[in-house]
């Protein structure tokens, strides 16, 4: 299992800052695969054929897993005791196997909330051209320091 | 056979989701290629302030079906499931649009899930390209003691 960070607490995150980033590189087997676990069978994801005569190059990344790759960046750096509140995700542009997606985010936003702190965020996932994927935003709470001594 | 329900705009629809089994939310985590320790090992979720393992934020809202789903004959020729759609949009080129979620309680294994689902609004565009028709749709997970778990708003975009 992979490590993750610890848990920043509210207080150490500063509006404007960039959250860190997440690499994504997509393979037909992963498109294939999360196509079987959601139960998926829209062609375009699995049959390189069809996806062409949709005027694709290559088989989609599924929309739902654009938003897996956003999800996964929040939960690596909020760490275990973090959580998300809500998050929310517009596809904007096809990504296809090989595809290098980075994910990112900017804190726009901090509110206090009972025992713990909200942090904003307005999130990304560009592929290697820069050319944007999906864009959203998200809320979620971190714990606040002096609460955890 | 499966039954496919066709939705009326604005018509609340029941689903019965089923119980939540680690492996499939485990198989979504691999299949995302996140190994985030929380939805693997006990210890670790409980060490991170859990019950137990937790399933990922977004898998309940990203499987398509819960239950056996269409036969394959009965899909559209796409591959998708006129289940999952207004009838406005059979036969049109469909697209993943935007997804909002709300989360309430983590999905644990052994979670009995039910969801409502409602189409929210239902609207068409030109674009340069022709015209898109977009349908929102809002869909409520609980648990059967009436525990929210995540609430979605997903919009399905459909061209010609």
């Amino acid at each position: 299992m992979t490590m993750t960070r610890p848990t920043p607490f509210f207080e150490d995150v500063a509006v404007g800052a960039d959250i860190p980033v997440l690499v994504k590189t997509p393979t037909s087997v992963q498109i294939f695969r999360y196509s079987a676990v959601t139960w998926n069978s829209h062609r375009v994801h699995f049959e390189t054929e069809y996806a062409r005569a949709e005027g694709h190059p290559d088989v989609l990344v599924q929309a739902h897993l654009h938003g897996a790759f956003l999800a996964q960046m929040l939960m690596d750096w909020i760490g275990p005791h973090g959580r998300i509140v809500s998050y929310g995700w517009a596809n904007r542009g096809r990504a296809v196997p090989g595809d290098r997606l980075t994910c990112q985010g900017t804190v726009v936003g901090k509110k206090s909330a009972a025992e713990r702190g909200l942090v904003e965020v307005e999130i990304k996932e560009v592929n290697q051209t820069g050319t944007t994927c999906a864009v959203g935003t998200a809320v979620v709470a971190l714990p606040v320091r002096d609460r955890r001594q | 056979m499966p039954t496919q329900t066709v939705i009326v705009p604005g018509e609340v629809e029941d689903r019965y989701i089923g119980v939540i089994h680690a492996r499939d939310f485990q198989r979504y985590a691999v299949a995302v290629g996140d190994l985030n320790p929380i939805y693997f090992e006990d210890a670790a979720a409980r060490q991170a302030g859990y019950r137990g393992i937790v399933a990922p934020p977004n898998f309940l809202t990203s499987v398509r079906n819960w239950g056996p789903g269409p036969f394959e004959g009965d899909l559209q020729r796409d591959g998708t499931e006129v289940e999952n759609l207004p009838r406005e949009l059979y036969g049109m080129r469909l697209m993943g649009g935007g997804h909002d979620l709300r989360f309430g309680r983590p999905v644990y294994p052994g979670d009995v899930v039910r969801a409502r689902r409602r189409l929210i609004d239902f609207y068409t565009k030109t674009a340069r390209f022709g015209e898109l028709s977009f349908a929102v749709y809002e869909i409520v997970y609980f648990a059967d003691n009436g525990d929210e778990l995540v609430t979605c708003r997903e919009t399905i975009i459909a061209a010609q």
